[in-house]
């Protein structure tokens, strides 16, 4: 019997909380490690609130997944909004002096084990990341 | 992908010990690969608060050598120690594993690295401002 | 909205951070720290995240300016308690959170922020010579 997907609006700074909130809930009940909880938090945590501030609003579908035996936690942020022109920039921007598009794409990449991107402008912009059990 | 009994394993074999009140180590030995590496650096981590220690060496004497990915996992844990207000020293860098550290373009920058455990353990110790003296004898017997 | 509490610690401010922070909450912690500092006339703040399990980049920002601010405000800043898991996911994160000084726990906190104070004190030039409060800001 396939398991529910949580299904989060994301609208307030609220909606971000709580994207986080069942993103733990998720990770703790397929035994992510303490640490790969900490990085698939910390990841949606941003991808929530830049569907938030630079999608305008959007929707967070959380899952757990299994392929070859494995486990994992799948999260993914989808907004119609603006789009993103450059990717390649917005993949590979830093935080420092919040210069740039400052949404930290880069970053969270580096913090899950899959990660797709996909956008279009003036459509809006579909990331979707998977964190396996080590 | 590692097995709960495999990392249980990996804890057993790679312990870290506590050198001083407020230094602790990891003597690494063997070939190390990512998965080891990262398990190993997330305990010493861990060791700092449970002691509540502010120095962390990492001993690689016993490594015969690096790749890229346990090179990186090295500088992860140096600054990842920093971030937590501690401060990471490797010491027994061999010099094949020196050379490939500049050949793969890993800059080691500021970390403090020292030639070997001793040089790491006083150098700790100086910074928490303990000193060792060696007494000079007072007389003939 | 929760705003976070700040306690007085002799010229000390404390922060203690015990909930997942929302994003209005972290703005609104900046503006009652620059507040409390002048008020208090403050010398140093320690943030205490021992609580906390997540730091993303708006936090990890909010630490940074925190910083910048009260070094404006002539007071140190220390972020304490930070986790390990918390410590590694901002390695990966990218974020070096310069200008941020950390220690392990509060104790080692109030001791660096102790000992940055007396280095930055000017000594008297004569031991006879009598220090002399400053008037205190009367902001209307």
């Amino acid at each position: 019997m396939p398991e529910p997907v949580d299904e989060l609006p994301i609208t307030t700074g609220d909606d971000v909380v709580r994207v986080r909130q069942a993103v733990r809930a998720r990770a703790g009940a397929a035994q992510l490690s303490l640490v790969d909880q900490t990085k698939l938090i910390t990841a949606a945590s941003e991808l929530a609130r830049n569907t938030l501030v630079h999608g305008g609003s959007g929707v967070a579908r959380v899952e757990t997944v299994e392929r070859q035996g494995r486990r994992g936690v799948k999260a993914v942020f989808t907004d119609h909004g603006p789009g993103i022109a450059d990717v390649e920039k917005a993949l590979t921007d830093g935080f420092t002096t919040g210069s740039g598009l400052g949404l930290g794409l880069g970053g969270s990449r580096r913090l899950v084990d899959e990660f797709v991107l996909e956008t279009a402008v003036g459509k809006g912009t579909t990331v979707t990341v998977i964190k396996w059990t080590r | 992908m590692i097995t709960e009994q495999a990392e249980q394993l990996l804890e057993l074999t790679t312990p870290v010990v506590e050198l001083w009140e407020g230094v602790v180590a990891v003597p690494l030995i063997g070939t190390l690969d990512s998965a080891r590496t990262q398990v190993v650096m997330e305990k010493l981590l861990q060791t700092l608060i449970d002691t509540g220690s502010e120095h962390a060496i990492i001993d690689i004497t016993g490594v015969p050598a690096v790749d890229t990915e346990v090179a990186q996992h090295l500088l992860k844990t140096v600054v990842a120690a920093r971030l937590m207000g501690a401060e990471c020293t490797i010491s027994g860098i061999r010099p094949q594993i020196a050379q490939t550290i500049v050949a793969l373009g890993i800059e080691f920058g500021d970390i403090p690295t020292k030639a070997t455990l001793a040089d790491a353990l006083l150098y700790a110790l100086r910074n928490s401002g303990v000193e060792v003296v060696r007494r000079r004898r007072t007389g003939a017997g | 909205m929760d705003r976070v509490p700040i306690l007085s610690l002799g010229d000390v401010l404390l922060v203690s951070i015990q909930v997942d922070l929302q994003d209005e909450s972290v703005v609104a912690l900046q503006e009652d720290l620059a507040e409390r500092i002048v008020d208090s006339g403050a010398s140093g703040v320690v943030i205490d995240i021992s609580a906390v399990e997540i730091v993303d980049s708006f936090i990890g920002r909010m630490f940074a300016t925190i910083a910048s601010l009260s070094k404006v405000l002539d007071a140190e800043t220390v972020v304490v308690g930070m986790r390990p898991a918390v410590a590694i996911t901002l390695v990966e994160l990218g974020l070096s959170l310069q200008g941020v000084r950390t220690a392990l726990d509060l104790e080692r906190g109030l001791a660096a922020l102790r000992q940055r104070r007396a280095e930055r004190e000017i000594p008297l030039a004569d031991e006879s010579d009598e220090a002399v409060e400053a008037p205190t800001a009367a902001w209307d």
